[in-house]
């Protein structure tokens, strides 16, 4: 508890940084050319939360590992956090992305290829959560689901990164790094998109901390029932 | 632990066969006899039933009845129906595989047979050798049902050696995928609901590459790389399932 003032501090820092990506998003970026009305400015909050999300199942797939190595039940604990908070990022970009699409295209699900990305990380860590409520053995639970999360640490990148630029035909707007590597916005978009994906991340990495303590409460509080 | 101590016992005396030259070392051989072996009880445990079989081709007979009533040789137009029925082959294909597939590990856990497995082989012989199996049963199906659908759908195949391709990588695939999610699934609760739900995501890529592979066969157009991300979706899965499933196996 040492650390109490200066753990208050990086969490008002985020605030503010946060903030602050959302004063820059509305109020320093330009428009993006060809965009309907003020829609581009949508970019600024659905990029970081599709971020966020492959961060979020990036690290389940990490901890996973760890588990499987270590078998330590708070590795199991950080992992099944992980997968809540990223399948709440990831309908939210899906959401925003919806969102955006009505305005652009007209409709607000077309089978894009992100789209269809999108849909089957949301199926896959969907299924993540519906094992665990099918596994009773805390063990058992936690070493199947580590498995299953591995496997998609085998698929995600290629879900997020692979399918969507392979694909011959998108209407989605380019990546900012997109096939041929090069980044192309304007520079001020450029800053305030990695503002807020930044802010997003270590937004993530806190709320994780916090449902990791929750899980932790939760389980101390099943075993002490069981020995009462 | 117990079923690697033979091997290990094996490996720590150096064995006259590798001083003779053999081509294969001695713990090698014993892992491919365990997986054959396995591959071998699985199948005479399926032909004194025949349950996985007929359930698996009773399953794609039943629903390429139902796809040629719907659509018929003529109910799809001509210029959609390179775009449908690919589709609809391997839909067909999946779901009798997610019917038949996944008793792999049910029967072993229902019939409290999945113990005595444990000890007699190494986790990733039993791995091979059930993928070996699947794969099998799904070849069978998948010869039985194509040359069928084909007809019945009066479906022209110009490129004969891309759908056999498609056929023979996309089964292969199936059946990685199916038995290290089997494998998972037959551990929990609610085995036969939880196994689609666990398999679906991870097959659709799967899928999507064998429908395209496919459609290019019966004379659509097929994108690049389609049969390279193929190949590289089984040999991903495969190094997957070799090095994951002895996670599951072993309790």
């Amino acid at each position: 508890m040492a650390l109490k003032p200066l753990s208050l501090a990086w969490r008002w820092a985020l605030w503010v940084w946060i903030a602050l990506a959302i004063a820059g998003a509305f109020f320093y970026a330009p428009l993006a050319k060809d965009f309907i009305g003020q829609s581009s400015r949508i970019l600024f909050f659905h990029v970081p939360m599709a971020w966020a999300s492959f961060v979020a199942f990036l690290a389940a797939g990490v901890w996973s590992v760890v588990y499987l190595w270590k078998r330590q039940p708070d590795h199991d604990r950080a992992a099944a956090a992980a997968v809540e908070l990223g399948l709440v990022f990831a309908v939210l970009a899906t959401l925003t992305g919806a969102m955006w699409a009505k305005v652009m295209w007209h409709a607000w699900w077309n089978w894009d290829p992100r789209q269809m990305s999108i849909v089957i990380a949301l199926a896959f860590y969907g299924a993540y959560l519906v094992l665990r409520g099918g596994v009773e053995d805390p063990e058992a639970r936690a070493r199947l689901c580590a498995v299953y999360a591995v496997i998609g640490l085998v698929v995600a990148p290629y879900l997020y990164f692979v399918m969507p630029r392979q694909a011959e035909f998108s209407l989605h707007p380019q990546p900012v790094v997109n096939a041929a590597a090069k980044v192309e916005m304007n520079s001020r978009m450029l800053q305030v998109l990695i503002t807020s994906s930044l802010g997003f991340t270590v937004f993530f990495f806190w709320v994780h901390g916090l449902r990791r303590r929750l899980l932790r409460l939760a389980d101390r509080r099943a075993e002490g029932s069981v020995t009462a | 632990m117990s079923a690697d101590a033979p091997a290990r016992v094996e490996a720590a005396a150096p064995s006259a066969s590798a001083a003779a030259g053999a081509p294969a070392s001695a713990p090698a051989r014993r892992w491919l006899a365990e997986a054959a072996a396995v591959f071998a009880k699985d199948w005479l445990a399926e032909l004194r039933s025949r349950h996985a079989l007929h359930t698996l081709l009773l399953f794609a007979v039943t629903t390429l009845i139902t796809v040629s009533v719907a659509l018929g040789p003529l109910g799809v137009s001509s210029s959609e129906r390179l775009a449908v029925l690919p589709a609809l082959l391997w839909v067909i294909l999946l779901f009798a595989a997610a019917a038949g597939l996944p008793r792999a590990f049910v029967h072993e856990e229902e019939t409290h047979t999945a113990t005595a497995l444990r000890l007699a082989a190494t986790p990733s012989a039993v791995f091979a050798g059930k993928v070996a199996y699947s794969a099998s049963l799904l070849f069978a199906v998948e010869l039985l049902l194509v040359p069928l659908y084909v007809a019945v759908m009066q479906l022209p195949v110009p490129a004969l050696a891309d759908l056999l391709l498609a056929l023979v990588a996309g089964g292969f695939g199936l059946a990685l995928a199916s038995t290290l999610l089997a494998a998972i699934a037959a551990q929990a609760q609610g085995r036969a609901a939880l196994f689609p739900i666990l398999a679906f995501p991870i097959l659709l890529p799967l899928l999507l590459l064998a429908i395209e592979l496919t459609r290019g066969a019966v004379g659509g157009a097929v994108g690049d790389g389609v049969v390279a991300n193929l190949v590289l979706y089984d040999a991903t899965m495969a190094v997957a399932g070799l090095m994951l499933f002895p996670l599951v196996w072993n309790p």
